[in-house]
């Protein structure tokens, strides 16, 4: 550390704002301190809970796995007594067990990573059939994100550069006419007006999530035919929050642009792209970022309604079947991995607020 | 570099502000003046008069909506070749900004950006002027940042590392200034430096300004409303009144005898520190609005000594005593002969 | 009484609601889009002759003098069909949106201005109910019950999206009950339940009107995917039912069904943006004045 050549006079001494930590405290006190941990002890027991309260709430509306089977059963000729118990012995736990007893048994088997297994298919355990489907899920709403997060904050902030002219005027109501419109609905009339009227691409052809006779893996091949697939299903999501996400995007980065250390970084001589990224840029997303959480949160929960009527078979379909036959095994294992994969996402995005804006970072680690 | 030659010369300004589709104002005119090397100015007014945009304008920073219709700025840049900084091009004046002139915002409290470190201001400055002749590395960085923070009489370790929201008003703004200097630019502009601080910090940072200019001998314009400060600093005064500089001078042709009703209205009202108390008068009425100025001269409705003619004819700036180095008394007044400057004691020390 | 003449009050947000609604052509324009596509839901089937018989010589024809949008896969008249169609989805939509507005205020304002526990919890709540996305969580309420009325799915949309919108209804009051007037109101000692319904929900009610549309765009987008999952057996013409009968039996490949299909979804998709686009103008005009009540 550098002594200044001349020790400044006493009056000159300037009181420093962020005083330095007291004394050591309690190890759980200082693990309990840091804030990841925190959130992560929270976002379990919110976890927990959800997957508690799933678990009563499908139990007490009517219906039952054994009925179900049973009456799948007993269409091959077994009377329905029969049926029902050879239903019983499918399951693989005790149905005619106190619920309580059943709960914690699904609790601990839970807790050492055992789903179930799915009813009425042979030996497939509740796990391996949902990661048939997530993976195509959380691939077709991750990149749809993606994309309307480049899109809306890309247009957005030219919006804002360009304020008032042309461009600005024509996005802007274009903007607002597209964050207006459902996105399945959209889709709808997209596929409409543009295969089934005008002819230009064909439906039939890109339903479903791979064609026939391409072998998964890491070719060429498989990759461009899972995203010619994906299309739809992708322009469907970024749809609607592109629309959003540019009128925010603008009205951010104008507010930034209005701001003193944009004119300082201008007076300073600064190279044009380093003002346009380091500064308005990086200061300009802030606001957004919380958006995007909320957002997945409602994606999400629409991307069972866009698989079903895109044809693309994903979590959406698997929820829709499974509640349909009273799978319970495979409808909490949905509900709970879905909730997990949104605790999962705003978590991802807290903790890159926080990366972003040194502001947070502090208040975050505070005691 | 010749100490006769002026290192800004300032002709005929004015910038207007559109304040709609079809409508605009005129928030400073006729500005001329010369900067002398070495010399410290003050811009001195009320809020509204235009100083601030006149600031802005001499480093070509004005917002979106203003704009220079007529005049020019003259610099004489280090190699000694003048450029009118209104003509440059993008990139001309991009680098000309910081090396040569620079400027220290009012309120540094927003200055800095707020996700960068105080460290990342000076190697973004630094870097985006390497050029041929000068070429950073991150050795010389460092070693510059903390030669300029020492400068101000900031710890380099404490500030370098820190995010603004972790500094208190006056190491920012001391911090701000240290940024400002770190091309050695000729001119330094300063906008109200110390108007967002406590008393205290207040005058550190006056001592500091003292101290930098004696050792480094930058010149130095600086906007204030603070005539204490303007007294301090300044080796000439100029004020400001609806967008026109209406009297310029030394600091004791100011203060000691001014020669425009306004003027002598500022000094009237303010009152020293120390000695005896004086009456204390406030100029009635109010600044007009730039969109509605007074025919003639823009003081007339609350000037005490307006006659007919103030109401016909804007003054022209007149000299009263020539000096070099653009050192002269001059006042835009018809009748600056009637103004005798003094001032009651009230009550002595 | 109360600081505030509440006589005036529902007048003053009247005027402002008009005025917000004037002040641009879009949000004008998206009123009147609104207006006019309620107009065609409810109005529409009263002014009409409803009967619209099957007729299988008819199936999928497109549009004729007869039958001006064509006919449908039972050879109904789709122009019949998509008038009679918009009142259920709508309605249903309104309570939902009524509903889930209610519940939000109600919570929002006591949390936001009681603080303390009270809002400790109501925020926990609040939380958890945003964790599990509402849609699956309508999904498996419903598609656990076999026969269920529009009205039950409008009342557990409302019962499900009612934490989003309590969030900035918090926000509000927590804003709101900072004012002076507030502190006037507590200053006469008014019980809480008063000053929170009487002086603070009241100088919200432009800020609640918003919502409540935001709400409705919601509970039609859920309720419409509800419908489309094939969830809601409905014997009552409805624009959902539309699109999901045809979308199901693909009746998407076949240019002549392409009216009956595209028709009630242009209608809904319109419905929104008239209502997205008064919304946005709305705001403009009720949020500065909020701040300066």
């Amino acid at each position: 550390m550098a002594i200044p050549a001349q020790a400044p006079p006493a009056d000159e001494v300037v009181a420093d704002p962020v005083p330095p930590p007291k004394r050591r405290r309690s190890i759980l006190a200082r693990i309990w301190g840091v804030y990841a941990i925190r959130r992560i002890v929270y976002a379990l027991s919110i976890v927990w809970l959800v997957t508690t309260g799933t678990f009563f709430m499908i139990r007490a509306m009517p219906g039952d796995p054994v009925e179900v089977l049973a009456g799948k059963l007993s269409m091959s000729g077994l009377t329905m007594d029969v049926a029902r118990v050879r239903a019983e012995q499918a399951l693989a736990w005790d149905p005619n067990a106190n619920i309580f007893v059943q709960y914690f048994e699904y609790m601990g088997n839970l807790l050492r990573g055992d789903f179930g297994m799915v009813i009425g298919l042979h030996n497939t355990s509740v796990l391996d059939h949902i990661m048939k489907y997530l993976p195509w899920t959380l691939f077709s709403v991750g990149l749809g994100v993606v994309i309307a997060i480049l899109l809306g904050m890309g247009i957005g902030m030219i919006m804002a550069y360009y304020r008032n002219g042309v461009f600005d005027h024509i996005m802007s109501a274009v903007a607002s006419t597209l964050s207006a419109v459902p996105n399945y609905l959209g889709a709808m009339a997209l596929i409409l007006i543009g295969s089934t009227w005008l002819g230009l691409f064909d439906f039939w052809d890109m339903r479903g999530r791979i064609s026939i006779g391409v072998e998964p893996g890491f070719t060429a091949e498989f990759i461009g035919d899972a995203l010619y697939h994906a299309i739809l299903p992708l322009i469907t999501y970024a749809f609607t929050i592109t629309g959003g996400w540019m009128l925010v995007m603008k009205a951010s980065t104008t507010e930034v642009l209005g701001e003193d250390y944009v004119t300082v970084a201008r007076a300073r001589g600064l190279k044009g792209r380093r003002i346009g990224m380091s500064y308005v840029g990086r200061n300009s997303i802030l606001p957004l970022i919380p958006q995007v959480a909320l957002a997945i949160g409602t994606l999400v929960g629409g991307a069972v309604i866009v698989e079903k009527i895109l044809f693309y078979p994903g979590i959406g379909e698997l929820l829709i079947g499974s509640i349909t036959t009273r799978d319970y095994p495979v409808i909490q294992g949905v509900v709970l991995i879905l909730t997990c994969a949104v605790i999962f996402t705003n978590l991802l995005v807290d903790l890159l607020n926080s990366w972003i804006d040194p502001r947070i970072r502090k208040e975050g680690t505070s005691t | 570099m010749a100490d006769d030659q002026p290192i800004m010369s300032v002709r005929d300004l004015q910038i207007n502000y559109r304040t709609g589709k079809r409508s605009e104002v005129v928030a400073v005119r006729g500005i001329d003046f010369d900067l002398y090397p070495g010399q410290s100015m003050a811009l001195v007014g009320e809020s509204g008069c235009g100083k601030t945009t006149l600031g802005l304008g001499l480093l070509k920073l004005l917002p979106r909506m203003g704009y220079v219709p007529q005049g020019e700025i003259v610099f004489r840049r280090k190699d000694g070749n003048t450029a009118n900084i209104l003509t440059m091009d993008k990139e001309e004046l991009r680098r000309f900004r910081w090396s040569e002139a620079a400027m220290v915002f009012q309120g540094a409290m927003n200055a800095f950006n707020p996700v960068q470190r105080i460290g990342d201001h000076f190697t973004d400055t630094l870097q985006d002027h390497a050029n041929s002749k000068q070429r950073w590395t991150k050795k010389d960085i460092a070693e510059r940042s903390e030669e300029l923070l020492r400068m101000v009489r900031l710890e380099p370790g404490r500030v370098l590392p820190s995010f603004p929201h972790e500094l208190s008003g006056g190491m920012k703004q001391r911090a701000l200034i240290a940024l400002a200097l770190a091309l050695n630019p000729q001119v330094l502009v300063l906008d109200e430096p110390t108007t967002a601080l406590d008393l205290l910090t207040q005058r550190s940072i006056v001592e500091e300004l003292h101290r930098l200019r004696a050792e480094l001998g930058f010149s130095m314009i600086f906007i204030t409303h603070d005539l204490g400060l303007a007294a301090e600093l300044a080796d000439r005064v100029s004020t400001m009144y609806a967008g026109r500089i209406i009297e310029t001078g030394t600091a004791d042709d100011i203060f000691y005898n001014p020669k425009h009703p306004y003027t002598e209205g500022l000094i009237k009202a303010v009152l020293p520190v120390a000695g005896d108390l004086p009456e204390l008068a406030s100029i009635p009425g109010s600044p007009p609005s730039l969109a509605t100025l007074p025919a003639g001269c823009a003081f007339n409705p609350r000037c005490s000594y307006a006659q007919d003619d103030c109401r016909s004819t804007t003054p022209p700036l007149e000299p009263l005593v020539d000096r070099e180095s653009d050192l002269s008394h001059r006042t835009a007044c018809l009748h600056s002969h009637r103004i005798n400057f003094s001032r009651e004691v009230i009550a002595s020390a | 009484m109360s600081s505030v003449d509440v006589a005036s009050r529902p007048q003053r947000t009247a005027s402002l609601v008009w005025r917000g609604l004037t002040r641009s052509p879009s949000g004008f324009i998206g009123a009147c889009i609104a207006l006019a596509v309620m107009a065609f839901a409810f109005i529409g089937p009263l002014v009409i002759d409803s009967t619209n018989p099957s007729n299988g010589d008819k199936i999928w024809t497109g549009p004729s003098a007869e039958h001006w949008l064509g006919t449908n896969h039972q050879g109904k008249d789709t122009l019949i069909k998509l008038i009679m169609g918009g009142a259920e989805p709508l309605l249903v939509g309104f309570m939902a949106a009524f509903i889930a507005v209610g519940v939000a205020a109600v919570v929002g304002s006591l949390a936001g201005y009681l603080r303390g526990p009270v809002d400790t919890v109501a925020l926990q709540i609040t939380d958890i109910a945003l964790t599990v996305p509402g849609i699956v969580l309508m999904l498996v309420i419903t598609a656990m019950y076999r026969q269920i009325s529009a009205t039950t799915v409008g009342i557990i949309i409302g019962l499900t999206t009612w934490p989003v919108l309590m969030r900035s209804i918090r926000a509000q009051v927590m804003s709101l009950r900072e004012r002076e007037f507030i502190e006037a109101a507590k200053l006469q000692n008014l019980g809480t339940l008063r000053i929170v319904f009487t002086e603070i929900l009241p100088n919200m009610a432009g800020y609640i009107f918003i919502n409540f549309i935001l709400a409705i765009n919601n509970a039609i987008y859920a309720l419409v995917g509800m419908y489309l999952l094939g969830l809601l057996p409905s014997t009552a013409d409805n624009w959902g039912l539309m699109i999901q009968e045809s979308w199901a039996t693909s009746a998407y490949k076949d240019p002549d069904a392409f009216l009956y299909i595209f028709m009630p979804l242009a209608m809904i998709i319109i419905f929104q943006i008239g209502l997205v686009t008064m919304t946005r103008s709305l705001e403009q005009a009720l949020n500065p004045r909020l701040r300066e009540h």
